[in-house]
């Protein structure tokens, strides 16, 4: 009797606690992988490869990849197989921060570009220049905004994989109710459309905050900076006369009503995703998903794609995008570089473009407007559009950015005095970059 | 405890029998570590779930934290604890998070307690509207933050209502400004917790003995008498439990900031929840997240025996009269 009264409590606290154990044990240590650092047809390598092509339930992207994109890679190179995980991009950036911590990465990511340098400068991800052979060819083809997001300290640590930009969209009823006929297409313009708007009482222009993201192409159209080009101070160039010039010019049109508190962070104001299509705005800045998302939700709306407003600076947009990049713990560099070599090939640039991914490769440029006609303004803009800066301090940037510059536009202070603040917050997170 | 109680027993009951114990040292010592073993499992959770990871970010607080596994961290001692000092938008998150709980603490127990005495009295429909009241505890915080979040957008319910009552022109910016958006985000909290004090509540009215009540009636005291010195005196430690877990549930505000406001306008609207899940996982500064934990940690500590330390007199007196 007494030893049934023992005995069970002891055989299940000792099998609990080897459960334990166990979990502590698994959850502290990093998998390794066995096998060489490149394999052969009858026995591969596997790769594993985490990206964020299904975000939304997008089948297409993860079908372009599954089914056609890795079988021809795999055909090409018998020793190497790809698993790819397809991650939501909300749980990404925990899920390559938790596996960083744990020892648990991945061989490839699909990154967002502006945690390249961030990761880069941890040891996370594996420099590429200088490793790969081929990487300067590579690197050559691509568009040079969209090759600079991979770039940190001097040294390239991904290539671009896809990439994007944003371009000026209109609704022409918005438009046509103030009898304007076409999207502004100067700074100019754009003010004088702001008038007619206003009988109208619709806002010429919306945006959803005032980060690096969507104050940039203002600044750089005006012809002036965030920071100098080797990213190492803010001030004397975000604070510059022109970039003040180009950011009075946007606090001007707030203030007489023609840009909701949309862009100073109000999360309740009308989203430029359903104000533009309801022509509750005349115009918006966005980039080419949106026009699977109002195919799907507002099928009878006809979005008119124009370039990004030109200013004293010219018309100079902000690139987007994913960088391909190699994890340092990865066990097989050299198959991540093939795999990495033919995510810059034809074949895996044009098969994704279908999809809506735009290429990174300029010279793939006419093929690609060709089969996907609604991305040939992007590809244009793409020609001139620029990084916002590459350091690992970005997000607090944009931080600086949205908070600094919000006072400006509540009228609380001068737009000078606004992007002074700014540049002086910044500066020490570029000072800390270094 | 089992220990303790069972061996007299048997020494007794061996000595009137003048039957020698059947069990051995050995069965003995087996008996004694059956309480220790049962506990083993629960307790090695807790260390590994709860103490660990606690000890881990008090010490992590203390560095400049590399996230890279086997990577070195540099220790910088109070730095960490120094940059929230001067950190503006530490402060704000603080002030916001005593708002918040400030704003949705009273009306949650004033309002779970008036539900809660109204649903005791047997009436028709009582089980329906207590389902009803709960409902909203055991939602989605997510689901009913976006509901709110649509509620009061500018062109929402809310703003729609207030204006046909001619009490706003309709075009309150409720989420465009901090105070206002922080009214927003409190009322989202007390409508999602009022079922959750009902509940405890309700529970205690259960005790309080009729009896009692009936004598102070015919003493001649009033329902809000009655109410006052029987009711709320019996229901006293249930009163002072929700009060403790809602103070700790306030500055523990996350899921709603994030998805109503993310902390804007311009971090206006941080909470100390938020602002540290933003330096941890936007900003990969793990130490200074870790810092802001535990300085969340120690206000929580101290507010809470503060409050048992303040609750306790009342009830001492009334025991004592």
């Amino acid at each position: 009797m007494k030893l049934r009264r023992v005995r069970p409590g002891a055989i299940f606290s000792a099998f609990s606690a080897a459960v334990c154990v166990g979990i502590i044990a698994s959850g502290c240590s990093s998998s390794t992988s066995a096998g060489a650092a490149s394999g052969t047809a009858s026995n591969p390598v596997t790769l594993t490869f985490w990206g964020t092509y299904g975000n939304g339930g997008n089948k297409a992207q993860t079908g372009a990849l599954n089914q056609t994109i890795i079988p021809a890679f795999e055909k090409l190179h018998p020793g190497i197989k790809i698993n790819y995980v397809d991650v939501p991009y909300d749980s990404l950036l925990q899920k390559l921060e938790t596996g960083a911590a744990g020892g648990t990465l991945p061989d490839l990511v699909r990154s967002d570009i502006t945690w390249v340098p961030k990761f880069a400068s941890l040891g996370v991800f594996a420099q590429l220049d200088g490793v790969m052979s081929n990487f300067q060819t590579l690197a050559k083809a691509d568009y040079p905004g969209t090759l600079a997001t991979a770039a940190w300290h001097g040294h390239y640590y991904g290539l671009p994989l896809d990439t994007n930009t944003r371009v000026l969209i209109s609704n022409m009823r918005a438009l046509s109710a103030a009898r304007i006929s076409s999207p502004p297409a100067t700074f100019a313009q754009l003010q004088s459309d702001a008038t007619a708007l206003a009988a109208k009482k619709i806002p010429v222009f919306a945006d959803s905050g005032l980060q690096a993201w969507n104050i940039l192409p203002w600044i750089w159209s005006g012809g002036g900076n965030i920071t100098n080009p080797q990213l190492t101070s803010a001030d004397g160039y975000l604070n510059g006369p022109k970039s003040v010039a180009a950011v009075q010019m946007l606090v001007n049109l707030y203030k007489k009503g023609a840009i909701p508190n949309l862009i100073t962070g109000n999360t309740g104001a009308v989203s430029t995703q359903d104000g533009l299509p309801k022509a509750t705005y005349a115009d918006i800045l966005d980039g080419p998903w949106m026009h699977d998302i109002w195919a799907g939700q507002y099928a009878s709306f006809k979005p008119v794609y124009s370039p990004m407003p030109t200013g004293p600076g010219g018309s100079v947009s902000v690139v987007g995008g994913e960088d391909i990049v190699m994890t340092a713990s990865s066990k097989y560099q050299a198959a991540d570089e093939e795999f990495i070599a033919f995510t810059q090939s034809a074949t895996y640039q044009l098969a994704m473009a279908k999809t809506g991914q735009m290429s990174v490769v300029a010279s793939l440029g006419a093929q690609e407007a060709a089969q996907v006609p609604y991305l040939a303004p992007y590809i244009a803009q793409l020609k001139t559009a620029k990084a916002r800066p590459a350091v690992p301090e970005a997000p607090q940037i944009d931080t600086a950015l949205q908070d600094d510059l919000t006072p400006a536009f509540t009228g609380k202070m001068s737009v000078q005095a606004a992007l002074n603040k700014a540049a002086k917050d910044i500066d020490p997170l570029l000072t800390a970059a270094k | 405890m089992l220990t303790s109680t069972d061996r007299p027993r048997n020494d007794a009951a061996s000595a009137v029998t003048g039957v020698r114990p059947a069990s051995s040292g050995r069965t003995r010592r087996r008996r004694s570590a059956t309480p220790y073993l049962f506990l083993a499992p629960g307790f090695a959770l807790f260390l590994a779930l709860i103490i660990y990871p606690m000890v881990r970010a008090f010490q992590m607080s203390f560095y400049d934290w590399n996230i890279v596994a086997g990577a070195s961290s540099k220790f910088i001692g109070w730095a960490n604890y120094v940059q929230a000092y001067h950190d503006p938008i530490f402060w704000r998150s603080l002030i916001n998070s005593g708002v918040y709980m400030a704003m949705t603490v009273p009306p949650q127990i004033i309002l779970g307690l008036l539900v809660a005495t109204g649903l005791r009295a047997k009436a028709p429909g009582r089980a329906l509207y207590r389902v009803l009241f709960y409902l909203p505890v055991v939602t989605s915080w997510v689901v009913v933050s976006l509901l709110f979040r649509y509620l009061f957008a500018d062109v929402g319910l809310v703003n729609y209502v207030l204006h046909g009552l001619n009490l706003t022109n309709g075009s309150t910016s409720w989420l465009g400004g901090r105070w206002t958006a922080m009214v927003a985000v409190s009322a989202l909290g007390v409508w999602k917790g009022v079922g959750w004090s009902m509940v405890i509540f309700l529970a205690a009215l259960q005790g309080v003995p009729r009896e009692l009540e009936e004598a102070a009636a015919v003493d001649g005291a009033g329902r809000w008498r009655r109410f006052t010195t029987v009711t709320l005196h019996s229901i006293w430690p249930s009163v002072v439990f929700v009060t403790v877990m809602l103070v700790i549930g306030g500055f523990n505000v996350f899921t709603s900031v994030l998805l109503m406001t993310g902390g804007g306008p311009a971090d206006q609207t941080q909470v100390l929840l938020t602002y540290m899940y933003k330096q941890a996982f936007s900003y990969l500064d793990f130490g200074y997240g870790s810092a802001i934990a535990v300085l969340l940690t120690l206000l929580v500590f101290v507010l809470s025996v503060i409050q048992l330390r303040i609750f306790r007199q009342p009830r001492i007196a009334g025991t004592a009269s």
